[in-house]
């Protein structure tokens, strides 16, 4: 792509960019450390991760402010324009997914017994698949790669598969041990915030999708199985 | 939608120089055209071409086909005058008569023997200059000169001139550039009002403006037609990679 | 050099520079006015004749009316004048013998019989009663009067003799010797006695030649520059015709007067001396005039305003003249009052076509023989009476004062319809 003839046009632009990625980057972090928080009963951490979610929120608002810059002083037009408006939408995605992490992390405090291992398990994979697609559609961002993007929107299937088999074995951990039906409600929560987490990352490639090629990805989302408990 | 005009393989040699290479264009009926392009992409030129004002340029020549309503108007048959009296034209410095108001918007009925008398042509010149939006403004200083009054004012005088022997098309060349931001406004507001009545074709420097005011556009760089396609979609995902690299100013 | 010195030498410059403008407009002025200033010395007098009050006896019986009761004008004019005016001269002082009666006689202007008619036949009831008349005096004592003849030099090197002399000294002394207005001199056409020439027959001469050029060279010069500029195609003929007429402005005048008088008065057989043939000759020379400055203004009319008219359905010929013309009418007038101005002062195509022979009557048609201005300036300067002297400088006078009247007017007529687009 050719440079603007405006220097500090171009110069917006890829600060712009550069703030979605810092944003995306603290986010799978969150993402991790919150997963990690709650296998591993560490209560310090929470308290870091929750304290790191406010500088999730001030980046919101820089790229808000970034978009409202750019709208008025360069009237951006076709993929210019499609990359200011996507970064705002990004941005929010964003925001939501390290909400969630703080909630993991918070609701972390009251599941201070020991999980059984299938259940770390499952919620660990999750967290990982969730982290995973977080990165790959992040990078398409920056790569301005459709192909990477559409790979991604694809996957969420599998995310939801797992969040499923993770919350029926809360469920029955629950019907097993009646003293822990409070934590084990916690652990549900926290199994569907992973789950919308992979909702957002979806939403992230729909908006890298458009991005890039300038229409929308064809057709409903791959969805999972369908269940009460996940609510499909 | 109905093609008005149809341009097919239109070039044009300033002597030895070419400045259209081989462009074709239609412009729909009742719809506005933009064409736009950086300087000397040949954008006023194919406009002159459609109400045969390059033929006032002597070593211009102009070869191809351009139709109106299916006829060639470049036919050795065909006469100037009578095309002009289809095809108005408004100019990017406005340039109305060194006469009255009223005497220039009736001007143009005059010579082509339009009004039946005087009370007919008061009917046309009223007409003309409530369609251009000046009506309020001048009605009560018909006799004052027509150079007296303001630039956004002259220029919708020079389009209440253009109006008032009732065209078909209605050309338009940066009408806008010599203006302030407010007689830009009221202008761009006066042809989204009279594409209703006449097919309209407009050259603008300004991207912006020609979002907002056409449906069609074209856009040429160095003589050639690069694109042609709905405003919408040129301007939001265009299909060639020039075309976006100009609208978005990555030209260079 | 420090920024204090340069700045010091860049205003000494300026003013330098401004004081060699203002001394070159100063010397220009200068020798105009050393120009006005010798003419307008010499020609005022020319402005007034002296008179000499001569009483005059209107006696019926040398007017042969003696038996006519009550004469009408008819029978007055028809009248016997002569003794009456040869008593009345000759009444002016005692005189002894022959030559000192022919002496006392020359000191009358030679109308002097036509004035003693003249006022009989405005005032009839003179008639039959002696009336004081101050008749007009002869050149040569209008010039001893306003002190052009030096009178300490020899008789018979002066125009008059000491007889002469000794009556004019008396007739002053008894207060018979006025200066008034001339009115020969403005309303009295050519004449051999200086005293009582006039310039009306160059005036009116003048004014028929320039509206016959005029009237011949505006329309045709019009037409020749909107043709060559508006319509003409630009090949090589074009360009010939161009380089034809820029070349024509700097003929010298003289050659349009060989062709008047090789074709008008040659083939044509047009009246020579006519103001009518002086007109026609002075057009061919005006033409390119006003072609060079009709172009120029039809040159200037910018383009946008031929691209309106156009492009509202106007054919080529429309455009041109409902608005291009009248956009370079300012122009073109100027240009036309300029070349008339020029036209008014030239001489020598009009002495070629005849114009210089002596006319005494003012022309009322421009087909009756006549003169111009320039052309009586240049009669009269050759002239050897001391009388036309002042009457040169006089009409060179009159002359200036036609041509300032008419460049004023050219400039004004540009400024007032001078058109702002």
């Amino acid at each position: 792509m050719a440079e603007h003839l405006v220097k500090s046009y171009d110069e917006q632009l890829s600060i712009l960019t550069n703030t979605i990625a810092k944003m995306g980057a603290l986010a799978e972090k969150q993402i991790k450390d919150a997963t990690e928080a709650l296998l591993t009963n560490d209560q310090e951490f929470v308290d870091e991760i929750v304290g790191k979610d406010d500088r999730i929120d001030e980046l919101e608002k820089n790229i808000e402010a970034q978009v409202v810059d750019l709208i008025t002083m360069r009237q951006p037009m076709a993929i210019d324009l499609r990359e200011t408006v996507s970064a705002m939408k990004i941005s929010g995605d964003l925001e939501r997914i390290g909400d969630l992490a703080k909630n993991i992390a918070k609701r972390s405090r009251y599941v201070s017994v020991k999980l059984p291992d299938n259940i770390k398990k499952t919620i660990g994979a999750a967290s990982e698949k969730v982290q995973k697609n977080l990165k790959l559609v992040l990078d398409a961002f920056v790569n301005r790669d459709a192909k990477v993007a559409e790979m991604v929107w694809n996957s969420d299937e599998e995310i939801d598969n797992l969040i499923d088999i993770s919350m029926n074995s809360v469920t029955e951990f629950m019907e097993r041990e009646k003293n822990y039906i409070k934590p084990a409600a916690h652990l549900l929560f926290m199994s569907k915030n992973l789950e919308r987490m992979g909702d957002h990352a979806t939403n992230i490639a729909e908006t890298v999708y458009y991005l890039v090629t300038g229409d929308d990805i064809e057709g409903d989302r791959p969805k999972g199985q369908s269940d009460i408990l996940s609510g499909q | 939608m109905k093609n008005k005009i149809k341009a097919k393989g239109v070039s044009v040699f300033y002597g030895e120089k070419q400045a259209l290479f081989d462009v074709d264009l239609n412009v729909a009926e009742k719809q506005v055209t933009a064409l736009i392009g950086p300087s000397g992409c040949g954008k006023s030129t194919f406009l002159r071409c459609l109400n045969r004002m390059n033929d006032v340029i002597d070593i211009c020549k102009v070869s191809g086909v351009i139709e109106i309503d299916g006829e060639n108007i470049y036919d050795k048959s065909v006469d100037v005058v009578q095309l002009r009296e289809r095809v108005g034209m408004v100019f990017q410095k406005p340039n109305p008569f060194p006469k009255s108001i009223y005497e220039n918007v009736s001007y143009g009925p005059d010579i082509h023997g339009i009004a039946k008398d005087k009370n007919h042509m008061d009917e046309i010149v009223e007409n003309s200059l409530k369609q251009a939006a000046l009506w309020d403004e001048v009605k009560d200083r018909l006799d004052e000169p027509g150079t007296g009054l303001s630039g956004g004012q002259q220029q919708r005088l020079c389009i209440a001139r253009a109006i008032s022997i009732n065209p078909e098309v209605i050309l338009m060349d940066e009408p806008c550039s010599a203006l302030d931001p407010i007689a830009t406004a009221k202008i761009e507001t006066l042809i989204d009002e009279l594409k209703s009545l006449y097919t309209i074709a407009i050259v603008t420097h300004s991207m912006s403006q020609a979002a907002r005011v056409s449906q069609y556009t074209g856009f040429f760089h160095l003589g050639k037609l690069i694109e042609f396609n709905t405003t919408d979609k040129l301007f939001k995902n265009p299909d060639n990679k020039m075309t976006q690299d100009y609208i978005t100013g990555r030209f260079g | 050099m420090t920024r204090e010195q340069r700045l010091k030498k860049r205003y000494t410059a300026e003013k330098r520079f401004r004081l060699m403008g203002i001394g070159a407009i100063a010397i220009a002025i200068f020798f105009v006015f050393l120009l006005l200033l010798k003419v307008f010395s010499t020609g005022s007098t020319a402005f007034v004749k002296t008179t000499i009050q001569t009483e005059v006896d209107f006696n019926k019986e040398l007017l042969e009316l003696k038996d006519v009761a009550n004469p009408n004008i008819e029978q007055i004019k028809s009248a016997e004048f002569f003794d009456v005016t040869y008593k009345a001269a000759t009444g002016l002082f005692p005189y002894s013998n022959a030559e000192e009666e022919k002496d006392v006689k020359q000191l009358l202007s030679g109308n002097y019989e036509l004035e003693i008619k003249n006022y009989l036949i405005n005032n009839p009831d003179a008639l039959g009663k002696k009336v004081m008349i101050d008749l007009t005096a002869s050149d040569d004592l209008d010039q001893l009067h306003k002190g052009n003849f030096p009178r300490d030099i020899p008789e018979d090197r002066r125009r008059l003799n000491n007889f002469q002399l000794n009556i004019y000294d008396n007739l002053l002394e008894q207060g018979k010797i006025k200066t008034v207005f001339s009115n020969y001199f403005l309303f009295s056409g050519d004449s051999r006695d200086p005293e009582i020439a006039g310039v009306a027959g160059a005036i009116i001469g003048s004014f028929f030649s320039i509206i016959i050029c005029l009237i011949i060279s505006f329309p045709i010069a019009l037409m020749a520059a909107v043709y060559l500029e508006e319509f003409a195609p630009k090949n090589i003929v074009t360009d010939i015709i161009e380089i034809n007429i820029n070349n024509l402005a700097a003929v010298p005048s003289i050659v349009f007067g060989l062709l008047g008088l090789g074709m008008l008065l040659g083939v044509f057989g047009l009246p020579r001396s006519t103001a009518l043939v002086g007109g026609i000759t002075l057009s061919l020379m005006t033409l390119p005039t006003i072609i060079i400055a009709c172009r120029a203004s039809l040159k200037a009319v910018p383009p946008s305003i031929r691209e309106g008219a156009l492009a509202v359905g106007a054919s080529k010929v429309q455009t041109v003249m409902h608005h291009v013309v009248p956009l370079a009418m300012p122009g073109t007038l100027s240009g036309t009052i300029i070349g008339l101005a020029q036209a008014l002062g030239e001489t020598a195509p009009l002495l070629l076509i005849g114009m210089v022979a002596f006319v005494v009557d003012v022309p009322s048609v421009p087909t009756d023989p006549s003169t111009s201005l320039p052309v009586q300036i240049y009669l009269w300067s050759e002239s050897a009476e001391r009388g036309f002297v002042e009457k040169t400088s006089a009409t060179i006078m009159l002359l200036i004062g036609f041509l300032i009247i008419m460049n004023s007017l050219a400039v004004w007529a540009r400024q007032k319809f001078e058109r702002k687009w």
